[in-house]
């Protein structure tokens, strides 16, 4: 690249520097501040005090923090391959180009682009059960009707159901990576009398797999924190902390309580859980041999 | 009728599956116009109501009369006029800058990037709003702004990345050679020649500000600064069970994110997508 002059190339990194200073000033710095926040104890007023691990064992002991947990896992088990699949098989869908296609796309992306507190209160009101149109519908139906956000029992469904209808982006990502799988592959496939399973299974799956991983783990450190609206404008955390979702607790603990110490402490805490929980479908994947090339 | 068969079979062995999982995508927007157009005070309905049998549009002005949602309409165009086009600008110049350095910065800044998009902001929360009340930002609509100061997203440096990486490295080469420092190749040969990819970035950027709702309610605590999704909660807050007015409220916020993702949505969704070389 010696073709360019060094002031071309100081320029190019001064256009860099906005991007770069302030990414790292508004995500990295932050975030690393959180993690040595997270063994102290801190209301913003009074200096933090270090306590060395005092407040994991706070956590630890808080009934409310481990349903949080055990809630937010429970949530991530059922969205996350519902939300990869479900791009996966609308991607599968729509990707050829025909008559329509472009309309049934953006049908499918539309519920993305509705802003958050709008989207909560939306399905607040579907699944409202005594009016919301899915209960009325069961009714009519003469199937039985669920509680919903009221009952414990079913709480958590319609966050895992409304998170379905959430999946632009892993759809746009899984449509691009359709449209760059080599033709040949599948020609030579069906040549030989492969059938449409067959080549989904031996040829789509297999090329698609660094994809369907970078999504599966984009998606289940951001369902951490996806679930932060819905559970706050819905049932904030009701009924009996059956919605009570770890980037609730946080919240309540830095801006409710200002113990900015055991909120940061959770962040970390959180952090860990997504790295294992990828490591351990990395390994699992890998093992079968897999994703090697990601 | 029985002429009409044989090309209506054939339309819904193609359509069927597509026309069934777009109006299932469709539902939730459905219901939402529905029931804000409902009449307020009637009893609640029995049956699944598609469409408003007696439309009441005038829902639509009572939730002015109820929260100074024209105030918080100026504030929620504040920040995204602010927002947009500075994302723009910093974003592109990021993406271009990316696009142009050498291979070995190029991947470990590609690298970084994608990185930085597995990053929950759950994790900048609280130190965030710590740095913001210590340098006074917070109780600002600045509080709201200041990550457009760096691109908002790695997502839109990397749009930018790939439209810059598919126009030809001669091109800017000439510019360099007519005597144009990188600035100078940016504004005048660059952003002219990927004019699609600002298109989408400024639709992204304003649909992420238009629907920030974690960054106002940290950072923000005078009612005179609220955006749109504050106010919305605030309605919510105001009468849990008006769903009329809620749903009102939901399609005025939820509106205008649609209509400019509508405008744009052939750039990410159509045959020749963005991603795409």
């Amino acid at each position: 690249m010696s073709r360019f002059s060094l002031s071309w190339r100081a320029g190019l990194w001064a256009m860099l520097l906005p991007y770069l200073v302030g990414t790292l000033l508004l995500i990295g710095l932050p975030a690393l501040i959180s993690g040595v926040l997270a063994f102290t104890t801190y209301d913003a007023l009074t200096p933090p005090v270090f306590v060395g691990f005092a407040n994991f064992r706070l956590l630890a002991a808080d009934p409310i923090v481990t349903t949080a947990i055990s809630n937010s896992l429970v949530f991530i088990v059922l969205a996350v391959p519902l939300r990869i699949l479900g791009a996966l098989a609308l991607a599968m869908l729509l990707f050829r180009p025909r008559r329509g296609a472009g309309g049934y796309r953006a049908a499918a992306y539309l519920p993305t682009v509705i802003p958050d507190v709008a989207f909560a209160l939306i399905w607040l009101w579907i699944f409202n059960p005594l009016f919301g149109p899915v209960n009325v519908a069961l009714g009519a139906l003469g199937l039985p009707q669920p509680g919903w956000l009221a009952d414990a029992e079913t709480a958590r469904y319609p966050f895992v159901i409304m998170s379905v209808f959430q999946i632009g982006e892993g759809f746009v990502v899984l449509l691009a990576a359709l449209r760059g799988l080599p033709r040949a592959y599948f020609d030579a496939g069906a040549v030989d009398g492969a059938g449409r399973w067959a080549l989904f299974r031996y040829l789509t799956l297999p090329l698609m797999l660094p994809w369907l991983a970078l999504l599966t783990f984009r998606d289940i450190i951001l369902s951490f924190q996806w679930t932060f609206t819905p559970s706050f404008v819905m049932t904030g955390g009701d009924p009996y902390y059956a919605t009570m979702f770890i980037p609730l607790v946080i919240y309540e603990e830095a801006f409710d309580r200002f113990r900015f110490g055991t909120g940061s402490a959770l962040m970390l805490v959180t952090f860990l859980l997504s790295v294992a929980l990828i490591a351990a479908i990395y390994l699992l994947f890998r093992r079968r041999g897999y994703v090697a090339d990601v | 009728m029985s002429r009409d068969r044989g090309p209506l079979r054939a339309f819904l062995g193609d359509h069927a599956v597509p026309l069934l999982v777009a109006a299932v995508f469709l539902l939730p927007l459905l219901w939402m116009v529905t029931a804000s157009l409902r009449e307020p005070g009637l009893p609640p309905p029995r049956t699944v109501e598609w469409l408003p049998l007696a439309p009441a549009p005038g829902n639509y002005a009572e939730v002015f009369e109820l929260l100074p949602f024209g105030r918080y309409l100026l504030n929620s165009l504040a920040v995204v006029l602010l927002a947009v086009p500075l994302t723009v600008v910093t974003a592109s110049m990021a993406g271009f800058a990316m696009a142009l350095v050498e291979r070995r910065s190029r991947v470990a800044l590609v690298v970084l990037s994608v990185a930085l998009l597995m990053v929950p902001l759950t994790a900048t929360w609280l130190t965030r709003f710590l740095l913001f009340s210590w340098i006074g930002l917070t109780d600002t609509l600045l509080a709201l702004v200041v990550p457009a100061l760096a691109g908002s997203s790695p997502l839109f440096v990397l749009i930018y990345f790939w439209a810059f990486r598919r126009v030809r490295p001669e091109v800017f080469e000439m510019a360099h050679l007519d005597g144009a420092g990188a600035f100078t190749a940016w504004w005048r040969v660059g952003l002219p020649a990927v004019m699609p990819a600002s298109v989408a970035v400024a639709v992204l950027t304003f649909i992420l500000y238009w629907s920030d709702f974690i960054s106002p309610l940290l950072y923000l605590r005078d009612q005179e600064l609220y955006t749109l999704p504050l106010g919305l909660r605030q309605l919510q807050q105001l009468d849990p069970t008006g769903w009329p007015l809620l749903m009102a409220g939901a399609v005025m916020l939820t509106l205008p994110a649609v209509l400019f993702f509508l405008l744009v949505q052939h750039l990410f969704l159509g045959e020749r997508g963005l991603g795409r070389r």
